[in-house]
C-alpha cells in the first residue's frame, strides 16, 4: 500500500474570516489563552488605487496552520527527535514525552506553527487532530468551517477530495524563497498574503553542535589513538626501565 | 618484592568510584542513544536505534536516562554532605595540589615513556627516573579534575534540561545547556580513555586498579609510585609507634 | 525515523512528579517512579465520550450541534452536519458555548441587592427566600399600580416564550423585547408591501444587493453560507456600505455609500427599471399595485439625482439596474436584518421591498421566499384571567404610526416610563436582555430604572442590565436545560424543528426561567397556567409531526419536507390590496408617504463625525464579549477613523480617544482605518460595561449605548442608531 500523505487544500478565497476554525481547534486541542495552533492570515486591502480596492487589491484572508512539510526545518533543529516526520501518514509529529521543551523547533518553522505550551512547558502545534482521526472525524478546523474553506485528505490517494482539489485546479505554496521547506498546505492560486513565513532560524547552539560534533569526537578519538600507541608498545615493544634507576632513587631517598 | 599491603582507598571510595563508573557508562549508552537527531548524531542512528529497541521506545530511553541521571547525582550529593570532611575534602585538597616543576616533569615524562618506552626518553635527553609523586599522580589528579569539573557541569546541564519541562521558561538556557552537556561528556571521555587504559590495561598500576577492590596497595607499589604519600604513611605510622 | 506515541510509559507523569517533588520536598510519598512505569490507560478514549445533539444559543440562529461529553464535562461542540439550515457548520461563537458554560464568570445563586444599585454589593439568597422576595414584590406593584405596572423583558430564546405567557396571565400588556432595537423597520417594510416578512433565496440567486447588510460578520444561516456558495457560482454581490466590511471587502463591487442615503440609489434603480420598461409587464399587471404612482412618483429620482445624494456614480447605478433587471426574477435586494439605524428606516426599506417587487422575485427560485410550513401545534393553555382595574393598552402604545403590538418600542416605552405617562409602571421583569448595552442613550435608560421600585433580572452572568437590578436569578446556558421545540426557516435550504434536552446537568443553582416562573405562578396564585412541564408542552408542540420525535432523538432536527416555491400560487397577498404593495393604501390613509419619498438625512455638522454600528462575527450584540474564548479574538472595542480624518485631530494609530455626544461619552482607541468614509467613525457594541462582573472585559473599551442618542423610525417606533453625530478628540495619554 502506499504510504499516506495527509494534507489540505484551501480555498482562501472563500474565507470570511469568521475565526471558527481557531476557536474550534482552541477548544479542541485545549490551546491556552494567547496560543494558536491555527491561523488566519489578513492581507489589508489597498485603498491607495481607487480608494475601492477591487480584485488583488481587496482585503483577503488567508487560513493556516502547521504544513506538515516534506523538509520540515522544525525535525532538523530537534535535537531529541521528538519532533519527527510520520512516515505513516506524513504529518510532522511531537512526541511529548520526548519533547525537552528546549523550544529549538520554534524558530526553526517559518510559519510560527509552533508554541510552547506554559502548562506541560513542552513544543505543541496543530497535529490534523490525531484524536479525532482515529475516531473517523476530520480535523476541528475543517469540520466547522462555515464556508468550507479548508479540505482535507490523503494526497497520496487519488480519489480523496485533495488530489482531486489539487489535480483540477491551479494550485500554489506558501513559502520563504530562502526556506522552501516543501509545505503540504496547498492554497488555490491567488491567494494572498504571501510575504509572511520567514525564514527558518535553527538556535546557534543547534548549529553549533553541528560544528562542534566532528571536533568533540576528534577529541576522544585522539585520546583513543594515544591510548592505542600505549596498548600496541606494552604488547610489541619489551621496554624495562634501567635497572639504575631504581638504586638511584633509592639512594636519593635516603640521603 | 615486598608483600606488605597499606590501606589506601575507604569502602565507601570503592564503592562510590565503581558506581560512578557503572553510572557513567549506562548514562553514555543511553544518552549516546538519546541524540536521534541524524544530523547531530555521528553514528548514523545505528547506535541509537539500538538503544530504543534495547529500551523499548525513545522515551523509555529518555525516562531511564534521566532516573539514572538523577540517581547519579543524588548520591554524589549525599556523599558530598556527609563525607565531605572526611573523604570529599582530603579528596579535593588532594588533586587540586600542584607542584609545577616536578608535576611538568612528570607529564612529560610519563607520557614519552607511556608511548615510546624508556629508550625513547633517553635519546630525547632526558633522565630515565620520574619525578616523585603524591597520593596521585599529576595524571590521576589532571583526570580527576576534569571528572570533577566535568561531572559538576554535566550534572547542571543535565538538571536544566530535565527542569525545562518543569521550571525553566527560557528555552536559550535548555538549548546550551544540550550543547554543552554534550561537549562536556565528551572532555571527559577522552580523559576515561587514558584512565581506564593507565588502570586497568597497563601493568604499571595494575596494583591499583586491584585496590579499586582490595581498597589495599603493596607497599613496594606505593613506595615506586606514590613516593611522597608512601613516605607521609611511613612517617606517621613511625609517630604512631613512638607515640 | 519514527516514534511511538502510544508508549505505556508516561515520562510526562514521571516529571510531574519530580516537579512536585522539587517543589515541596515529600518524604515518603509512593514509589512513583515505578508507578510511572505502569502502563497507563488513563488517557481519554473514544469510547469515554458520549454525544449528544443540541441547538446553539450563543445567537439566535440555534444551529445544529453535537456536543462531545466525557466525564460529564463538555470536551467540544461539533457542528450537526445533519442540520441543513446552518449547512453543517459551526462559527466561531458555536465553538466557545463551551465557554459560556464553564465560564467563572457565571451566576451561581440568587442575589440580593444591598447598598445602592450598581454598587456591586450582594446578599446571597436561597432560591425559597429569592423567590418569595419576588412574588412579594410583584405582588406590591400589581396591587398598588395595576398588573400592568411590571413591565416585562422576554429576551429571545427558546423559553422566552414562557416569559410572554407569564406577562399574560400576570396581567401586563408591557412587554417589550429586542426586536425594536433590531429588526422591526425591515418588518414593516416587507408586510406592508408583501404581507409577509421573506427569506431570501440566496443559494439559487444570480445577483445581490446588500445595503446596509454585513451578512458575512453578522452571521444569519443560511444566507451567510449559502452566499459564499452562490458567489462560487457566479452570481455578482453588490454591497452597499460606509465601512468597508468582509462583506464588502468580498463583494465584486463596493461603494462606500453616504449614510442614510440608500433609499436615493433604490429610487434611481426604480426610476432605470420602469424608465427603460426592464421588469415583466405581465406580472407586474398581475401582482403590482400601484405602479402607475409609482412610475409617476420615481420620474424625479434619476440616477444623476442620486449621485449628488448618495455619492455612487449615475452611470453605475444604471448598469447595476440593468444588471440587476437581466438577472431577475433570481436577483433580490437583500431585506437585511438590523435595521435600526434612520428615522425613515421602514420608508428606505421601502424602496428595497418596491425593487424587489419589481424584479418579480417573490417566491420564485433565487428571490424572496414566504415562510414555509414548519408545523409545530399551538399548545393549548388555559384562557388567560382578566384583570378589570387594569388600563386599556400597553404604555407605549401610539407613540409610532405603525408600532407591533407584540412588540412595542423599547425607546417609546422607556419614555413613557420616565414620564410616567399615561400611568406608571414600577416593576421590571428581565431575561437575558440587557437594555444599558444594547438600547441607545444609556443614561436614559437608567434613568427609567431610577423610577421602578423592583427590578428582577435572570440571566446567565452579570450583564450590566442585572448589575444595576434589585434581584438577580442565575440561569443555566442552553446545554444544560431542557427547552421547548422551536419551528425554524432555512429558505430554500428547508423548514425544521430543533429541540434541547441537558447535555450535562445545571451547574451551581442555576435555574431555567421556565422553573422560575413556574415557581412565582405559584406563589401569585396562579399555579394552574403553569400546571405543566416542559415535555408535556413539547409533546403537545409536536403532536401533528409524528415523525419529529424520532427524527429529534436521531438526527438532532427534523426536516418538514414542505413546498419551497410557489406557496402563493393562487393565493392572495395578506395586504389591503391584497396586491403585492407599490403603493400603500393605508399609508395614504394614515397620512403617511404611501410610497418613499426622500429626504436628505441631516448632513453631519464640520467637526463631528456619524457614528455607525454594526456586527462582527465574534459577538452576538452585546452578550459574548466577555466569553473567554471569543474575549482573545477581540479583548476592547476600538474607534474606526479614517486616516485623513485622524490626521485632521492629532490621531495616530492606538491612541486612546475621546467620543462624546449629545448624551454621553467614552474613551477607546482609535482604529485608522481606509475602509471607512472621512465623515463616518464606527465601534462594535458591548465594550464599556458597567457591572464588575464581566471580569474579562469591564474597563475595557467604550460603550455603544453610551454614545448613541435615541432616534427611532417613525413609522415603526425601531430605535434609530445611524443618526448621531459625535465628536472625536484625542486624549492625552
Amino acid at each position: 500500500m502506499m504510504k499516506k500523505q495527509l494534507a489540505m487544500v484551501i480555498d482562501s478565497s472563500s474565507c470570511i474570516d469568521c475565526k471558527a476554525c481557531m476557536t474550534a481547534c482552541k477548544v479542541e486541542n485545549q490551546v491556552s489563552a494567547g496560543n494558536w495552533r491555527n491561523w488566519i492570515k489578513v492581507q489589508d486591502a489597498d485603498f491607495a488605487q481607487s480608494g475601492r480596492p477591487e480584485g488583488a487589491d481587496s482585503m483577503h484572508f488567508q487560513p493556516g496552520n502547521c504544513m506538515h512539510c516534506d523538509n520540515p526545518t522544525c525535525v532538523q533543529a530537534c535535537p531529541t527527535s521528538a519532533t519527527y516526520k510520520d512516515e505513516k501518514d506524513g504529518t510532522v509529529k511531537v512526541n511529548e514525552n520526548l519533547c525537552i521543551g528546549c523550544g529549538s523547533c520554534i524558530p526553526a518553522c517559518p510559519y510560527g506553527a509552533r508554541y510552547r505550551r506554559p502548562d506541560k512547558k513542552i513544543v505543541d502545534k496543530c497535529d490534523f487532530c490525531e484524536h479525532r482521526r482515529q475516531r473517523g472525524d476530520l480535523p476541528a478546523c475543517v469540520t466547522t468551517c462555515p464556508t468550507k474553506a479548508r479540505t482535507f485528505g490523503d494526497l497520496n490517494d487519488p480519489d480523496s477530495d485533495v488530489a482531486r482539489l489539487l489535480k483540477r485546479n491551479k494550485t500554489m505554496r506558501v513559502i520563504n524563497p530562502e526556506s522552501d521547506t516543501r509545505p503540504n498546505i496547498y492554497y488555490m492560486s491567488m491567494t494572498a498574503p504571501l510575504n509572511w513565513p520567514v525564514k527558518a532560524e535553527i538556535p546557534t547552539p543547534i548549529q553549533l553542535w553541528k560544528f562542534v560534533n566532528p571536533l568533540v569526537w576528534g577529541f576522544v578519538g585522539l585520546n583513543a589513538l594515544g591510548v592505542l600507541a600505549m596498548l600496541g608498545k606494552q604488547l610489541l615493544v619489551k621496554d624495562e626501565p634501567p635497572v639504575s634507576v631504581h638504586e638511584e632513587k633509592k639512594e636519593d631517598a635516603h640521603e | 618484592m615486598n608483600s606488605k599491603m597499606i590501606k589506601r582507598h575507604a569502602k565507601i571510595t570503592i564503592f562510590m568510584h565503581w558506581f560512578n563508573t557503572f553510572c557513567w557508562f549506562f548514562l553514555l549508552a543511553t544518552g549516546l542513544g538519546l541524540i536521534r537527531n541524524d544530523d547531530l548524531q555521528l553514528t548514523g542512528g545505528w547506535w541509537s536505534n539500538l538503544m530504543v529497541s534495547l529500551f523499548g521506545s525513545a522515551e523509555t530511553l529518555l525516562l531511564v536516562h534521566e532516573i539514572v541521571g538523577l540517581v547519579w547525582a543524588g548520591a554524589f550529593m549525599v556523599f558530598l554532605v556527609f563525607g565531605f570532611r572526611k573523604y570529599v575534602l582530603p579528596f579535593l585538597r588532594q588533586i587540586f595540589t600542584y607542584s609545577p616543576s616536578r608535576d611538568l616533569k612528570w607529564l612529560i615524562k610519563k607520557n614519552i615513556q607511556m608511548t615510546l618506552g624508556y629508550k625513547w626518553l633517553k635519546r630525547l635527553g632526558f633522565t630515565p627516573d620520574i619525578p616523585e609523586q603524591g597520593f596521585y599522580n599529576v595524571g590521576q589528579k589532571l583526570f580527576a579534575v576534569v571528572s570533577v569539573l566535568g561531572g559538576i557541569v554535566i550534572v547542571v546541564t543535565g538538571l536544566i534540561m530535565f527542569l525545562s519541562n518543569i521550571l525553566i521558561d527560557n528555552t536559550a538556557i535548555v538549548q546550551w545547556a544540550i550543547l554543552i552537556h554534550f561537549v562536556t561528556v565528551g572532555l571527559v571521555i577522552g580523559g576515561l580513555l587514558i584512565h581506564i587504559y593507565m588502570a586497568a590495561i597497563s601493568p604499571d598500576e595494575r596494583p591499583a586498579f586491584f585496590s579499586m577492590f582490595t581498597g589495599t596497595v603493596p607497599e613496594d607499589y606505593a613506595e615506586h609510585h606514590h613516593k611522597l604519600w608512601y613516605d607521609e604513611v611511613k612517617t606517621a605510622e613511625r609517630k604512631a609507634h613512638s607515640a | 525515523m519514527s516514534s511511538n506515541i502510544n508508549t505505556p510509559i508516561s515520562r510526562r507523569n514521571f516529571l510531574k512528579w519530580s516537579g512536585a517533588a522539587t517543589a515541596a520536598t515529600v518524604v515518603g510519598t509512593k514509589t512513583p517512579v515505578l508507578h510511572a512505569l505502569v502502563p497507563s490507560d488513563k488517557k481519554a478514549d473514544a469510547s469515554n465520550a458520549e454525544y449528544h445533539f443540541s441547538a446553539c444559543d450563543m445567537c439566535l440562529n440555534k444551529c445544529g450541534l453535537v456536543a462531545r461529553v466525557e466525564n460529564n464535562v463538555v470536551t467540544k461542540l461539533d457542528p450537526n452536519q445533519k442540520f441543513l439550515k446552518s449547512r453543517g457548520m459551526l462559527c466561531a461563537r458555536g465553538n466557545a458555548g463551551i465557554a459560556q458554560l464553564y465560564d467563572p464568570d457565571r451566576l451561581k445563586y440568587p442575589l440580593l441587592r444591598k447598598g445602592k444599585r450598581g454598587e456591586g454589593k450582594w446578599q446571597r439568597l436561597s432560591w425559597d427566600e429569592a423567590l418569595d422576595y419576588a412574588a412579594e414584590q410583584l405582588k406590591k406593584i400589581a396591587d398598588e399600580y395595576t398588573r400592568c405596572g411590571v413591565l416585562f423583558s422576554p429576551g429571545s430564546d427558546m423559553q422566552s416564550t414562557f416569559v410572554h405567557w407569564f406577562a399574560e396571565v400576570f396581567g401586563s400588556y408591557n412587554v417589550t423585547t429586542h426586536e425594536s432595537a433590531c429588526l422591526l423597520s425591515r418588518n414593516r417594510a416587507y408586510l406592508d408591501t408583501f404581507g409577509e416578512v421573506p427569506f431570501s433565496d440566496v443559494l439559487h440567486t444570480k445577483y445581490i444587493i446588500m445595503a446596509g447588510a454585513n451578512r458575512y460578520e453578522a452571521l444569519i444561516t443560511p444566507d451567510s453560507i449559502d452566499l459564499m456558495s452562490t458567489r462560487k457560482n457566479g452570481t455578482k454581490l453588490v454591497v452597499l456600505d460606509p465601512r468597508y466590511t468582509k462583506t464588502a471587502a468580498l463583494a465584486d463591487e463596493w461603494y462606500p455609500v453616504r449614510p442614510g442615503t440608500d433609499m436615493a440609489f433604490f429610487l434611481a434603480i426604480i426610476h432605470v427599471i420602469i424608465s427603460e420598461k426592464l421588469y415583466d409587464q405581465a406580472y407586474a399587471f398581475e401582482k403590482l399595485y400601484g405602479l402607475e404612482q409609482l412610475s409617476e412618483h420615481v420620474k424625479q429620482y434619476s440616477p444623476e439625482w442620486a449621485e449628488g445624494e448618495c455619492e455612487i456614480p449615475a452611470k453605475d447605478i444604471t448598469r447595476i439596474a440593468r444588471e440587476l433587471a437581466a438577472a431577475a426574477p433570481a436577483a433580490i435586494v437583500y431585506p437585511g436584518r438590523r435595521t435600526s439605524d434612520y428615522v425613515n428606516s421602514t420608508q428606505i426599506r421601502r424602496s428595497m421591498a418596491i425593487l424587489n417587487a419589481l424584479l418579480g422575485n417573490w417566491d420564485r427560485p433565487g428571490g424572496l421566499l414566504a415562510a414555509r410550513q414548519v408545523g409545530l401545534s399551538r399548545v393549548e393553555l388555559p384562557e388567560a384571567p382578566f384583570y378589570e382595574d387594569n388600563p386599556d393598552d400597553r404604555l407605549d402604545i401610539g407613540k409610532a404610526h405603525m408600532m407591533f403590538e407584540e412588540e412595542g418600542s423599547f425607546k417609546h416605552m422607556r419614555d413613557a416610563i420616565i414620564e410616567a405617562k399615561p400611568y406608571p409602571i414600577k416593576g421590571w421583569f428581565v431575561y437575558k436582555h440587557n437594555p444599558l448595552q444594547s438600547e441607545a442613550n444609556r443614561q436614559r435608560t437608567l434613568e427609567m430604572m431610577e423610577k421602578l421600585d423592583f427590578i428582577l433580572t435572570v440571566d446567565i452572568a452579570m450583564s450590566d442590565t442585572a448589575w444595576m437590578s434589585d434581584l438577580v436569578l442565575p440561569a443555566p446556558s442552553y446545554l444544560e436545560r431542557q427547552d421547548p421545540a422551536s419551528g425554524l426557516q432555512g429558505s430554500s435550504a428547508c423548514a425544521c424543528v430543533v429541540t434541547r434536552n441537558p447535555v450535562v446537568p445545571a451547574l451551581f443553582e442555576s435555574k431555567p426561567v421556565f422553573e422560575i416562573l413556574k415557581e412565582l405562578a405559584n406563589r401569585l396564585e396562579l399555579g394552574e397556567y403553569f400546571d405543566f412541564t416542559l415535555e408535556e408542552y413539547r409533546k403537545q408542540q409536536l403532536k401533528n409531526l409524528p415523525d419529529a420525535e424520532r427524527a429529534l432523538r436521531e438526527d438532532g432536527v427534523y426536516y418538514n419536507p414542505s413546498k419551497l416555491y410557489g406557496v402563493y400560487e393562487g393565493r392572495i397577498y395578506k395586504t389591503k390590496s391584497k396586491k403585492i404593495e407599490l403603493y400603500n393604501e393605508r399609508y395614504a390613509e394614515m397620512g403617511v408617504d404611501p410610497m418613499p419619498v426622500y429626504k436628505s438625512p441631516r448632513k453631519v455638522p464640520s467637526g463631528r463625525f456619524r457614528m455607525v454600528v454594526g456586527r462582527n462575527a465574534y459577538f452576538t450584540h452585546c452578550t459574548t464579549q466577555n466569553n473567554a474564548l471569543l474575549h482573545e479574538l477581540m479583548p476592547e472595542n476600538s474607534l474606526w477613523i479614517h486616516p485623513k480624518a485622524a490626521a485632521g485631530l492629532g490621531i495616530k494609530e492606538g491612541d486612546l480617544v475621546e467620543v462624546s455626544s449629545a448624551v454621553g461619552r467614552g474613551e477607546l482607541k482609535a482604529s485608522l482605518k481606509d475602509g471607512i468614509r472621512e465623515d463616518t467613525v464606527y465601534m462594535a457594541s458591548g465594550f464599556g460595561v458597567l457591572s464588575k462582573g464581566l471580569t474579562n472585559i469591564y474597563g475595557k473599551g467604550a460603550c455603544m449605548a453610551e454614545i448613541l442618542e435615541d432616534f427611532s423610525d417613525e413609522l415603526s417606533g425601531n430605535m434609530a442608531m445611524h443618526e448621531t453625530f459625535v465628536k472625536v478628540a484625542r486624549k492625552v495619554a
